[in-house]
C-alpha cells in the first residue's frame, strides 16, 4: 500500500516539472509507474477500423512508442503485411528524440519491402512494408501513421493494448465506423465497462478505450494473452470476399459460407471413382474403408502450399488434385472428402487453428479464427479424424498439431463446433524398460526397449518417417544424454492404430558411464529417462498456472554389476503426489544388480498463482532425484 | 604427424589429357517400365536417387553486339520414398541487372509412374511455373511435378539464355542425394578465357577436351536511330570443349565443426578472365592488385573513398570528441559507429546504398558500415583501408587468383605509428581491434593498390579461460567460499548480449538454478561488461550447506566441467574444424571441513594429444595439511585435424569428461 502512495506523489511531482519547451512526445511526461517494468510505452494508439460497405473496409492506426532500451526496440520497428486482397494505403513514420524533438521522417516510398512467403508455403502472394529508424541513442520515440485498405471484409482487427509483456500504455483506443444499418459484433476481454456509441448521420462509431497500464512480466506457464490483459476482437455479421457473401452471425451461418467456397469442387475423375470403388467395394466395415482410402489418398498426394489471393481460402477442386496429386491442406481435405463421398461415407471439412500451443479460440465468439483444415468422418459410435497434409499418421490420429481443441465442421446447412480428440495420461505414455552390463571399466552396455504411445510417440514418429535410417543412427548418436557412446543396434516397430505407439529397441555402449575410482564405483541408475524441467522460483507469482500437456512415463531398470562392490550409499526413495503430479523412484541393490524403479505422472490443466512454489519444488525434486547416484565400494 | 588436408583444391587454366567416350545412358522421354525396378547399390538408404544429371553451356552471338551463354540442364531422378519428395519442387534462379534479364525458356517436366505395368507420364501444366522476385538481382523460377509418388522417376530440362558473360554457371557434381552421373560440357571459345576451379574429394570419372571450329554470328544494331536494322557480322573461331563427368557421387552428409559444408561439395566453378580478338583484348582477371584497383573506382564498392567526403564533417566531430592521438581518435571513431549504427544484414560484399544514406539512415550492412568506418579514418588522414574475406559459412577463398565472388565480408584495417589494427564496426559489443571468429577463415586482401594478403588463421585465436575456487568451512560446518571465473574473449562477447538482453540478475539466477538452488550466492559481480576488448571477469561468494553424512561425496568441478564429449559421432567424413584453439585452467584449494578426512581423491592424469603436444590434458589433485588442492588444463593450439585424426580427437574428450566427473570422497573421523 505504502509502495502506491509513493508512485501517486512522484506522479505528481513529475507532471508538474514538465520542460515548457519540450515537444508533445517528450519523455519526461511519462508516469514513472509506466515505466516500471516497461521497456517501451505505447504513448498514444488509435486504431480505427472503418466499414465501408459490405464489400470494403479501410483500417488506420496512428501509434507512437517511446522506447527506453535495446530490449524495447522490436517495437519500434514497422512491419505490416499486404496482398490481393489488403493494401497499403499509405504509411508514414517520424523519430523523435528524448525531448520530443523531430529528428527524420519517413514515407511510405521510402520503406523497405520484401517478400513474406511463410514457413512451408510453396508460393503465395504476400510481401511485407517495413521500415525502421535503427535508432540507438535511448530514450527515443517513434510515431506511425498507416491506412490499410481491405478488399474484402472477412477479416477484422483485433485489438490488444499491450501487445505483450514489457511494454505499458499511456493512452491507447480502438474505434469501429460503420454504415449505421450495419451491425458488426465484438468480444472482449478484461475491458471495464462498454464501448462508447456514437451516431451520426450515416454512420456509427463504437470506441474502446484504456489508460494507464502498466507492463506486464511474463511468467512461465502463463494464461492466454487475453486472460491477462485487455483483448477486444471484432467480427462482421455480413461479409464479402471476391464474389462469395456470408454472414458470421453464428457458427452455423459462417460454416455456411465456407461450404459454399468448397461447394461443387468434389467431382473426381472416372479412373479416380473406379479406384475408390476397387478399394472400398469389397470392404463391409466402414472403419476399414476409411483407412484405406485415406492410405490411398497419403500415397498419391502431398503437401504443396500455393495460396494466391482466394486460394488462400478456397480449396482447389478435387480434379485438380487428382491430376497433380498434390494441394494444401483444404485442397487435399476436400479430395479426401471427394473420395469418401464417392465411397458412400458421409464427412465434413472441418476448420481448426492448428499449432502446438495455439488453442486460442473462444468458442462464443464466431470468427475466422482458423489457419488449418482437418477432415471429421463420423461414425454410428465414434468418430475417425483425418490429418490429410501428412503421409504417415495412422487415420484417426491427429497429433499436438490440432487434438484437444474446437473445429468447426462443415455441411451445407452450416458449422457446427466441436471438439478434437484430446489425449491425457492414460494415452501419452512412455514405458521402458532397460537390461544393463556394467563392465569393470565403467562402461555400461545399455539393452534399452521403450513403448511411446500418444503425443510421446509424435517425435519419433517425425524422426523414423522423415529420415533414412542412416540419418536416424546419426540423430541418435548425437542426441542421447550420454557424454560419449555408441549405438550397436536400433530397431523401431510402429503400430498405427487410432492411438499409434512405437516400439523402440536400443543396444547402446556407454563409455564411463559409472565413474570408478580407486575403491569406489559412482552410478546414476535413472539411465534414460531424466526430467529437465527447472522453473526458476519466483516469489511474486501473479498469474495462473497452466500446464499443457498430460503424460505418464515409467521405468524399470535393472543393472548387473561388476563382482565386487557393496553398497556404500543408496539414494533414497522417492513419493510425491501433487496436484500437478505424481512421482515414484525406487532404488535397490540385490544378487549383484541394481534395481531401479521410476513412475511419473504429469498432469494438464489450470492451478492457482498461489501453487506456484509448490509446482517448483515438485520440479525440482524430481530434477535431482532424476540425477541421484548410487556409490558402491570394494569389499575389502 | 603433419596435417594433411585431403581436400583436392584445383586452380588452373585448362590442361586435360584426352580420354573416354562413354556417354549417360539417359534420354528425356526414354522411361521404361525396367528403370522403375532398378536398385541402387551405392545408397541402399536413400530416399531419391539421381540418375543423371547433365548440363551444358555453349557461347552464341546476340542481337548486342556481344555473345551470350547459353546453359542447358537435363536431369532425372528416381524418387524412392516420400522423404525424396522434396527434390520434386525446383527452384531456378535467374540474374537481372536493370531491365536486362537472363532468359528462360524451354522448360519441360514430366513424371513418370509405373501404373499395372506401363509407364504412365505426367506432365508439368506450364501454368504452375510460378515467378517470384527474390531482390533487385534475381528472380526465380520454381515449380513443383505432378502426380509425385514413391517409386517416381522424374525428369526436367530447360534453357537459359544469358547476356552476362561472367555468369558463366558452376557446375555442382554432389547434392543432397547420391548422383549416379553428373555430366557438365562447356565450349569454350578461344576469344573468352575463363579460370576454373574445381574442389572436392570425388575423382572425375572423365575429364577430356576436344578441339572445334565454329561458326558465329553477332547482330549489331545501329547507333543512329535514322538508320534502323543492325549489322550481322558472321565470322568462325577454334572451341574446345571440355567434359567434367563424376559417376556414383555419395550424398553430401552435415556433420559437427565443419565450417561449411560448400568447402566440401565436389564442384567446378568459373571466373572470367580474358577477353581476346575479336573483342578488344582486355584482362578482366589479372592480378590481385588490379582487381583491387578496380574495386576501388566502383561506385558499389570504393569509390566514395576516393572522394572528399566533406558530409562527413559533422559525424567526425561529433565522434572524434577531444582525442588527444591518432589511436584514441580512431577508437573513438570506431566506437561511435559500432554503438550508433545497425548492421541489418552480414554477408553482404557491394554496397546498396551510398556511405551518406548509411550514415543518415543508421543502418547498413556490414560493408557499408566498415566502408564508412574507412571513409572517416581516410577523412582524418589515416592509412585505412578495407579489407575482403570469406567468412567461416561462405568457405574458403583463394589466394592465388583474385576470384571475388568467394568474398562475403568488409572489414577495416587502419595502421596507426606503424602498428595495424583490424575492426569490424558493425557488430555491437565487439572490441576495437577484434574480428569475430568466423572472420577467421584464412586468406583476406587488403584493398589498396598493392592488394596485401592476410592470412586470418583459426589458430592464432586462443579461448583462454580461468575459474580458481576456494572454499573455507563456517563455523555451522558449511561451505563458504568464493569463485573467480574470466570466460574466454568469445564466450565473454555473446555473454555480454546475454547480459544486455537479461540482466545480471537473471545471470547469477540462472546460475543458482544450475548449482539446484540450495546455493547462496552474494556479492556477486562482473567486471569489464563495457570494455569491450577485454574478456569479462565474474565474480562471486557462495555458501552451501551440507548435509554433514558420515561419507561425503563431492563433486570438485561444480558446474564448470566438461559433461558431454563434443564429438559424439562414431564416424567422420570431413576434417574438424574447430573456430579457435583452447586453453582451459580450472583451480581449486579447499580446505578440508572440520571433523572430516579425505578418503578418496581423483588419481592425476597427463593425456597429450600426440607426439607433437598440439594438445594436452592435465588434471591433478592433492591433499597437503588439510588442504585439498586441483587443478585441471585442456589446452588444444590446433583447430584442424582430419578425419583420420578424428578418433584421437573423441577419445581425448572422453578422458578429459571422465576425470571431470569424479569424486572427491570425505569421511567423518571416527
Amino acid at each position: 500500500m505504502k509502495a502506491r502512495l509513493m508512485i501517486g506523489c512522484l506522479l505528481l511531482v513529475s507532471s508538474a516539472l514538465l520542460h515548457a519547451s519540450d515537444g508533445k512526445y517528450s519523455v519526461s511526461g511519462i508516469s514513472p509507474v509506466l515505466r516500471m517494468n516497461a521497456h517501451a510505452v505505447v504513448r498514444l494508439e488509435e486504431l480505427k477500423f472503418e466499414i465501408k460497405s459490405v464489400k470494403e473496409a479501410v483500417q488506420t492506426n496512428h501509434y507512437v512508442i517511446t522506447v527506453f532500451n535495446e530490449n524495447g526496440d522490436r517495437w519500434a520497428q514497422f512491419s505490416e503485411y499486404y496482398d490481393n486482397l489488403r493494401s497499403i494505403v499509405s504509411a508514414e513514420g517520424i523519430l523523435y528524440d528524448a525531448n520530443g524533438t523531430q529528428l527524420k521522417k519517413v514515407k511510405k516510398k521510402d520503406m523497405g519491402d520484401l517478400k513474406s512467403t511463410s514457413v512451408g508455403t510453396f508460393i503465395d502472394d504476400s510481401r511485407v512494408k517495413f521500415h525502421n529508424f535503427y535508432q540507438r541513442t535511448y530514450p527515443y520515440t517513434v510515431e506511425y501513421t498507416v491506412e490499410i485498405a481491405y478488399k474484402s471484409t472477412l477479416f477484422f482487427p483485433m485489438w490488444a493494448p499491450r501487445a505483450s509483456g514489457g511494454i505499458a500504455v499511456e493512452k491507447s483506443s480502438l474505434s469501429v465506423v460503420c454504415p449505421a444499418d450495419y451491425q458488426f459484433r465484438y468480444e472482449s476481454f478484461l475491458y471495464n465497462g462498454e464501448p462508447v456509441v456514437q451516431k451520426e448521420k450515416n454512420t456509427r462509431t463504437t470506441t474502446w478505450s484504456v489508460n494507464n497500464q502498466p507492463a506486464i512480466t511474463k511468467e512461465p506457464y502463463s494464461p492466454l494473452w487475453h486472460e491477462i490483459s485487455t483483448v477486444v476482437i471484432l467480427g462482421p455479421t455480413e461479409f464479402q470476399i471476391e464474389n462469395y457473401k456470408g454472414n458470421m452471425m453464428s457458427w452455423k451461418d459462417f460454416g455456411k459460407f465456407v461450404y459454399s467456397l468448397k461447394a461443387g469442387r468434389d467431382q473426381l475423375p472416372d479412373n479416380i471413382k473406379q479406384t475408390v470403388h476397387q478399394i472400398a467395394d469389397g470392404l463391409t466395415d466402414p472403419r476399414e474403408k476409411i483407412a484405406r482410402l485415406y492410405e490411398y489418398m497419403q500415397k498419391n498426394t502431398r503437401y504443396i502450399g500455393i495460396q494466391l489471393g482466394i486460394g488462400g481460402w478456397q480449396p482447389f477442386d478435387a480434379k485438380y488434385v487428382a491430376a497433380n496429386g498434390y494441394g494444401d491442406c483444404k485442397a487435399l481435405v476436400n479430395y479426401m472428402y471427394s473420395l469418401l463421398k464417392e465411397a458412400g461415407i458421409n464427412s465434413y471439412y472441418s476448420l481448426v487453428r492448428a499449432g502446438k500451443y495455439a488453442n486460442y479460440i473462444t468458442s462464443e465468439f464466431p470468427a475466422q479464427q482458423f489457419n488449418h483444415v482437418i477432415l471429421c468422418v463420423p461414425l454410428q459410435k465414434d468418430t475417425v479424424w483425418l490429418e490429410c497434409t501428412s503421409q504417415t499418421l495412422p487415420a484417426g490420429y491427429l497429433g499436438d498439431f490440432t487434438e484437444g481443441r474446437y473445429a468447426l465442421l462443415i455441411n451445407e446447412s452450416g458449422g457446427e463446433l466441436v471438439r478434437t480428440p484430446e489425449y491425457g495420461k492414460n494415452e501419452n505414455l512412455q514405458t521402458r524398460r532397460i537390461k544393463a552390463v556394467l563392465e569393470n571399466n565403467g562402461t555400461l552396455q545399455v539393452k534399452a526397449n521403450t513403448n511411446y504411445e500418444g503425443l510421446q510417440q509424435d517425435d519419433i514418429h517425425g524422426l523414423i518417417n522423415n529420415l533414412s535410417p542412416d540419418k536416424v543412427k546419426e540423430y541418435l548418436h548425437e542426441e542421447l544424454d550420454f557424454a560419449t557412446y555408441e549405438v550397436n543396434k536400433f530397431d523401431y516397430k510402429e503400430k498405427k492404430t487410432a492411438i499409434p505407439s512405437i516400439l523402440e529397441a536400443l543396444d547402446i555402449s556407454v563409455s564411463n558411464y559409472a565413474t570408478i575410482t580407486g575403491k569406489r564405483l559412482f552410478i546414476i541408475p535413472n539411465i534414460m529417462s531424466r526430467s529437465y524441467q527447472k522453473p526458476a522460483a519466483d516469489s511474486t507469482r501473479r498469474y495462473d498456472i497452466q500446464l499443457g500437456t498430460a503424460y505418464t512415463e515409467t521405468d524399470t531398470v535393472e543393472i548387473q554389476l561388476p563382482a565386487g562392490y557393496e553398497a556404500e550409499a543408496l539414494p533414497a526413495d522417492v513419493s510425491l503426489s501433487t496436484a500437478f503430479g505424481t512421482y515414484k523412484s525406487t532404488t535397490k541393490l540385490a544378487d549383484g544388480k541394481i534395481y531401479y524403479y521410476r513412475c511419473m505422472e504429469q498432469s494438464s490443466g489450470r492451478f492457482p498463482a498461489a501453487n506456484y512454489a509448490e509446482l517448483v519444488k515438485f520440479y525440482e525434486t524430481i530434477y535431482k532425484a532424476d540425477r541421484s547416484r548410487i556409490v558402491l565400494i570394494k569389499n575389502k | 604427424m603433419k596435417v594433411q588436408s585431403i581436400l583436392v583444391i584445383l586452380l588452373g587454366l585448362f590442361s586435360f589429357e584426352m580420354s573416354a567416350q562413354e556417354k549417360a545412358k539417359i534420354k528425356f522421354g526414354k522411361v521404361s517400365p525396367g528403370d522403375f525396378k532398378a536398385v541402387y547399390p551405392i545408397d541402399s538408404n536413400a530416399s531419391a536417387v539421381i540418375i543423371g544429371d547433365i548440363g551444358s553451356t555453349d557461347f552464341v552471338g546476340n542481337d548486342k553486339g556481344s555473345f551470350a551463354l547459353e546453359f542447358k540442364r537435363y536431369c532425372r531422378v528416381h524418387i524412392l520414398n516420400k522423404n525424396g519428395y522434396d527434390i520434386s519442387k525446383v527452384e531456378i534462379p535467374i540474374y537481372r541487372v536493370d531491365e536486362a534479364e537472363e532468359e528462360l525458356t524451354s522448360i519441360k517436366a514430366v513424371t513418370y509412374n509405373l501404373e499395372n505395368g506401363k509407364v504412365v507420364e505426367t506432365k508439368l501444366d506450364p501454368k504452375s511455373i510460378f515467378k517470384e522476385k527474390i531482390s533487385k538481382k534475381k528472380v526465380v523460377k520454381k515449380f513443383t511435378f505432378p502426380a509425385v509418388r514413391e517409386g517416381s522417376i522424374i525428369e526436367f530440362e530447360y534453357k537459359l539464355k544469358s547476356d552476362f558473360l561472367f555468369n558463366l554457371r558452376p557446375w555442382e557434381f554432389q547434392g543432397s542425394y547420391p548422383t549416379l552421373w553428373s555430366e557438365y560440357i562447356v565450349g569454350m571459345p578461344e576469344f573468352l578465357n575463363y579460370v576454373s576451379l574445381t574442389q572436392g574429394y570425388q575423382p572425375y570419372y572423365i575429364k577430356d577436351q576436344k578441339d572445334k571450329r565454329e561458326s558465329y554470328s553477332v547482330e549489331i544494331k545501329k547507333e543512329n536511330a535514322m538508320l534502323s536494322g543492325s549489322d550481322r557480322i558472321n565470322f568462325s573461331a577454334g572451341v574446345t570443349f571440355f567434359r567434367w563427368v563424376m559417376k556414383d557421387v555419395p550424398a553430401l552428409k552435415e556433420e559437427s565443426y565443419t565450417s561449411t559444408l560448400s568447402n566440401h561439395i565436389a564442384r567446378i566453378e568459373f571466373q572470367l578472365a580474358e577477353y581476346r580478338e575479336p573483342f578488344i583484348p582486355k584482362k578482366v582477371m589479372n592480378t590481385w592488385a588490379e582487381t583491387a584497383r578496380r574495386l576501388l573506382d566502383e561506385e558499389d564498392f570504393g569509390k566514395s573513398l576516393q572522394e572528399e567526403n566533406e558530409w562527413l564533417n559533422d559525424a567526425i566531430s561529433t565522434a572524434g570528441k577531444n582525442a588527444k592521438t591518432s589511436l584514441e581518435q580512431a577508437k573513438n571513431i570506431y566506437a561511435w559507429l559500432r554503438d550508433n549504427m545497425t548492421c541489418t544484414n552480414y554477408n553482404s560484399f557491394y554496397t546498396t546504398k551510398s556511405l551518406k544514406a548509411t550514415l543518415n539512415s543508421k543502418s547498413g550492412s556490414e560493408a557499408e558500415i566498415n566502408l564508412l568506418l574507412t571513409a572517416m579514418l581516410k577523412k582524418l588522414g589515416m592509412e585505412a583501408d578495407p579489407v575482403i574475406l570469406s567468412t567461416r559459412s561462405n568457405g574458403y577463398a583463394y589466394a592465388l587468383y583474385p576470384l571475388i565472388d568467394r568474398f562475403n565480408y568488409i572489414v577495416t584495417r587502419v595502421v596507426i605509428d606503424g602498428k595495424t589494427y583490424y575492426l569490424d564496426a558493425s557488430r555491437p559489443m565487439l572490441g576495437f581491434n577484434k574480428l569475430g571468429y568466423d572472420c577467421y577463415n584464412g586468406h583476406a586482401r587488403v584493398i589498396e593498390p598493392n592488394a596485401a594478403g592476410v592470412e586470418f588463421k583459426p589458430e592464432s585465436l586462443m579461448e583462454k579461460e580461468l575459474t580458481s575456487v576456494f572454499i573455507t568451512n563456517d563455523a555451522n560446518g558449511n561451505l563458504v567460499g568464493s569463485l573467480q571465473h574470466s570466460p574466454g574473449y568469445y564466450s565473454s562477447y555473446s555473454l555480454r548480449s546475454r547480459l544486455k538482453e537479461k540482466g545480471q540478475d537473471a545471470y547469477f539466477n540462472d546460475l543458482k538454478k544450475e548449482a539446484g538452488g540450495e546455493i547462496e550466492i552474494t556479492e556477486p559481480a562482473i567486471d569489464s561488461v563495457n570494455n569491450y576488448e577485454a574478456p569479462l571477469a565474474i565474480r562471486y561468494s557462495f555458501k552451501l550447506p551440507t548435509d554433514k553424512e558420515d561419507i561425503w561425496y563431492f563433486n570438485p568441478m561444480f558446474s564448470e566441467g566438461w559433461k558431454e564429449n563434443p564429438f559424439k559421432s562414431t564416424e567422420r567424413l570431413y576434417p574438424v574444424e574447430m573456430p579457435y584453439g583452447i586453453d582451459q585452467t580450472f583451480l581449486l584449494r579447499m580446505d578440508v571441513p572440520p571433523g572430516y578426512a579425505v578418503d578418496e581423491l581423483p588419481k592425476p592424469i597427463i593425456v597429450k594429444l600426440n607426439p607433437e603436444d598440439e594438445g594436452n590434458f592435465e588434471y591433478r589433485a592433492v591433499e597437503t595439511a588439510g588442504v585439498v588442492s586441483i587443478r585441471s588444463r585442456i589446452r588444444l593450439s590446433r583447430t584442424y585435424f582430419s578425419p583420420e585424426e578424428y578418433v584421437m580427437l573423441r577419445e581425448f574428450f572422453n578422458l578429459v569428461v571422465k576425470k571431470h566427473n569424479e569424486q572427491i570422497v570425505f569421511k567423518k573421523k571416527k
